[in-house]
C-alpha cells in the first residue's frame, strides 16, 4: 500500500516533531500571554496569575479553549498547507513523483492516498495539540467549570457556563469538527501544490492565500464576502462550547466546510490528472 | 505482424515555439534492445516521457503494448517500467524499504515481489551490502543502480532507462551492459535505453535511432551507420606531397589524423596510386580501404544534419 510508504515517509521527515514542538511552544508563548497581560491588568499586584479577564472563572479548561482557538485559526492552517505543499509540489521538486508515476498505480490511486495520510496526519495533529492545551491547562492551572463570557475573542455573544464534564465531552466533539474543518486548508494547499513545481512556492502561496482570507473573514469591512470565504465557517466547532448546542446551525456550517473541501479536492485532483511531468 | 511492445508514428512535441520531438517514429520489438542516441537536448528524454505517459504528444501517435501512455498510463506500467534520470528517490529511506514500498504499488492481480524477489534484485545492482543504509549517504552511482533495481519488480516485459550510464564508474558500466544482456537472454525482456554517448550502446544494441535537434536521423542497426562511409588510406614517406599530388589529380584528398592521405572509396587503386606518388617523387608506403568508425560516422550524420 501506498499508505506506509507515505506514513514512513513523514514520520523520517521530522514534520511531525517540529509541529510538536511548535505547537508546545504556542502553548508555551500562550500561557506568557495569559500571565503578562493579568500583571498589566492588575498593574503588577497580581504575583503570578493566569487570569484573562476574571480570575474567578479562569482555569486550565479555559486556557485550552482560548489556546486551541488561536493555535486552529493560525497554526495548524500553516502545517496542513506545508503538508499539501510537501505532498505533491515537494515530489515534484525531488523528482520522486516520476518514481511514483513510473509504477502501475492509477494517478487517483497516489492522489487520494497522499491526501488521506495528510488528513490523517493533520486530525493528529488537531488531537495532540488540544490534549496538550488540556494538559498543560491541568497541570499549570487547575481545571474546573467552563464559563465564557462575551469579550474580545468573540467566543460568545451571551454568558455560557458548562460543567467540567460536559466541558470535556465538548472538547472531544471539537476534536473531529476541527479536524473537518482543518481538510479545508489542507485541500486548499493540495490544489496550490498540483499547481506548483516547488514545495516551498507552494506552501508560501497556500499560507498567504489563507492568511489573506482569513483576515478578510476577520474583517467587519468585507462583510459581503465573509460567506463566499472558507476561512469564515473554520471556528465553526466554538457553537459546541454552548450551553444548548444550535445544531442546525453548527451542521449548516460544517456542511459548507465540506463543501469547500470537496471542491478543493476536485480542483486539485483533477490538475494533478491532467498535468504533466516535464 | 510480430507483437511490439512499444510503436510510436509522427510523434511531435512542441513547447511553446521550440520543437523537442519532430516527426519520430519508433518500434521495439519484443526481446529487442533499442538505443535512442543524440546529443544533450536532442530530445531522447522527451520522448521517453512521452511513452511513459508523463508528457502527451503535440501530434502522433504513442502505444505501449497497445495503450495510449498519457491516458492508460497504470497499464502501461503494468507491462513496462521506466528509470528517469537523474535518479530520484527518498533520502530518508533505505534501499530495501524503497523496493518494499515501491513493489506493493501494483496493480490487482499482478504478482507481489516478496523478500527474496528484492533480495535478487539488489544482488543483480550490486547494492545487496548496503541494503540496509538510508540513500542519502548513496553515491550518485548508488542511486542509478537502486533506480534500476526498482524497475525489476516485478520483472517487467520492457524496461525503458534514460541515460543508466550516468554517473557509473567504466567497471559497472561493463556490469551494467552484462545485467542488461542477461535480462534479455534469460527473460526476453525488450530494452528501450537512451544515451548521449554511443560507444556505451553501441556494443549492446541491435538497433538504434538517433535523434538530433527533436528529428530523427538515422535507424537502423549501428552497423548500418557505417555503410557507405568506406575511404581509402595512402600512407606515403611525404605525406604533405602525396596530398598536393592526389589534389593536382582533382581528387578529394585530405590528411587524417595519422598522417595518411584519406581519399573517397575507389577513387583510385592501388597501381595508379603508387604511379602518380612514383612520378612525383614519394614512395608509397601502404593502401589499405577502411569504414568510419562509429563514431565518426554518427558524427557525419550529426553535422549532415546541423546543416540541414
Amino acid at each position: 500500500m501506498t499508505a506506509r510508504l507515505e506514513t514512513l515517509r513523514l514520520w523520517r521527515s521530522r514534520r511531525p516533531l517540529l509541529a510538536g514542538f511548535a505547537l508546545v511552544l504556542f502553548l508555551v508563548l500562550m500561557l506568557i500571554g495569559f500571565y503578562t497581560y493579568a500583571q498589566t491588568k492588575t498593574r503588577g499586584e497580581v504575583e503570578f496569575s493566569y487570569t484573562f479577564e476574571n480570575r474567578s472563572y479562569f482555569n486550565g479548561l479555559t486556557f485550552a479553549l482560548y489556546a486551541f482557538y488561536f493555535g486552529f485559526l493560525l497554526v495548524l492552517p500553516i502545517f496542513a498547507a506545508t503538508e499539501g505543499g510537501a505532498q505533491v509540489a515537494g515530489e515534484t521538486s525531488g523528482g520522486t513523483l516520476t518514481l511514483l508515476l513510473s509504477r502501475p498505480v492509477t494517478k487517483a490511486r497516489l492522489f487520494f492516498t497522499k491526501l488521506a495520510v495528510a488528513a490523517a496526519y493533520s486530525a493528529l495533529a488537531v488531537g495532540v495539540f488540544l490534549a496538550l492545551a488540556l494538559g498543560v491547562g491541568l497541570v499549570v492551572v487547575g481545571w474546573g467549570e467552563l464559563s465564557l463570557y462575551p469579550g474580545v475573542l468573540q467566543m460568545t455573544d451571551v454568558p455560557q457556563h458548562l460543567s467540567q464534564k460536559e466541558a470535556l465531552h465538548r472538547f472531544a466533539l471539537a476534536w473531529p469538527a476541527a479536524s473537518v474543518a482543518l481538510c479545508v486548508p489542507l485541500a486548499f494547499s493540495f490544489w496550490i501544490s498540483a499547481w506548483s513545481k516547488s514545495a516551498v512556492n507552494a506552501v508560501g502561496t497556500a499560507v498567504a492565500l489563507y492568511l489573506v482570507m482569513y483576515v478578510i473573514a476577520e474583517v467587519h469591512f468585507f462583510q459581503e464576502l465573509r460567506p463566499w470565504l472558507f476561512t469564515s465557517y473554520m471556528a465553526y466547532w466554538r457553537g459546541f462550547f454552548r450551553e444548548d448546542v444550535n445544531w442546525a446551525a453548527v451542521g449548516a456550517d460544517g456542511a459548507k466546510l465540506v463543501g469547500f473541501a470537496l471542491l478543493f479536492t476536485a480542483l486539485s485532483y483533477r490538475r494533478f490528472r491532467l498535468r504533466e511531468e516535464r | 505482424m510480430d507483437f511490439r511492445p512499444v510503436e510510436a508514428v509522427g510523434l511531435e512535441r512542441r513547447f511553446g515555439a521550440r520543437r523537442a520531438l519532430s516527426g519520430v517514429d519508433l518500434a521495439v520489438g519484443a526481446g529487442e534492445i533499442v538505443g535512442l542516441v543524440g546529443p544533450n537536448g536532442s530530445g531522447k528524454t522527451t520522448l521517453l516521457k512521452i511513452l511513459a505517459g508523463l508528457l502527451r504528444p503535440s501530434s502522433g501517435e504513442a502505444r505501449v503494448f497497445g495503450h495510449a501512455p498519457f491516458r492508460e498510463r497504470a497499464r502501461v506500467m503494468e507491462r513496462a517500467r521506466f528509470a528517469f534520470a537523474p535518479p530520484a528517490l527518498y533520502a530518508s529511506l533505505t534501499a530495501r524499504e524503497h523496493l518494499v514500498h515501491l513493489a506493493r504499488m501494483r496493480a490487482r492481480g499482478m504478482p507481489r515481489a516478496g523478500g527474496a524477489e528484492i533480495d535478487r534484485a539488489l544482488d543483480t545492482v550490486g547494492l545487496a551490502e548496503r541494503a540496509d543504509d538510508r540513500v542519502s549517504a548513496y553515491s550518485f552511482g548508488m542511486r542509478q543502480r537502486l533506480v534500476l533495481a526498482q524497475a525489476l519488480l516485478p520483472m517487467p516485459e520492457l524496461i525503458v532507462l534514460d541515460e543508466p550510464t550516468d554517473g557509473l564508474d567504466p567497471l559497472a558500466v561493463l556490469e551494467l551492459r552484462g545485467v542488461l544482456r542477461r535480462l534479455r537472454e534469460e527473460r526476453g525482456l525488450a530494452i528501450l535505453l537512451s544515451s548521449h554517448l554511443l560507444l556505451e550502446v553501441d556494443e549492446l544494441v541491435d538497433r538504434m535511432l538517433v535523434l538530433a535537434e527533436g528529428a530523427a536521423i538515422f535507424s537502423g542497426p549501428p552497423a548500418e551507420l557505417c555503410a557507405g562511409t568506406e575511404r581509402v588510406r595512402v600512407a606515403a614517406d611525404d605525406p604533405g606531397r602525396a596530398l598536393e599530388l592526389f589534389r593536382e589529380r582533382g581528387l578529394d584528398a585530405s590528411l587524417d589524423g595519422r598522417d595518411e592521405v584519406e581519399l573517397p572509396a575507389g577513387a583510385i587503386n592501388l597501381d595508379d596510386a603508387a604511379a602518380l606518388l612514383r612520378a612525383g617523387g614519394v614512395e608509397l608506403t601502404g593502401f589499405h580501404t577502411r569504414a568510419a568508425s562509429l563514431e565518426q560516422a554518427l558524427l557525419a550524420r550529426l553535422r549532415e544534419a546541423g546543416a540541414r
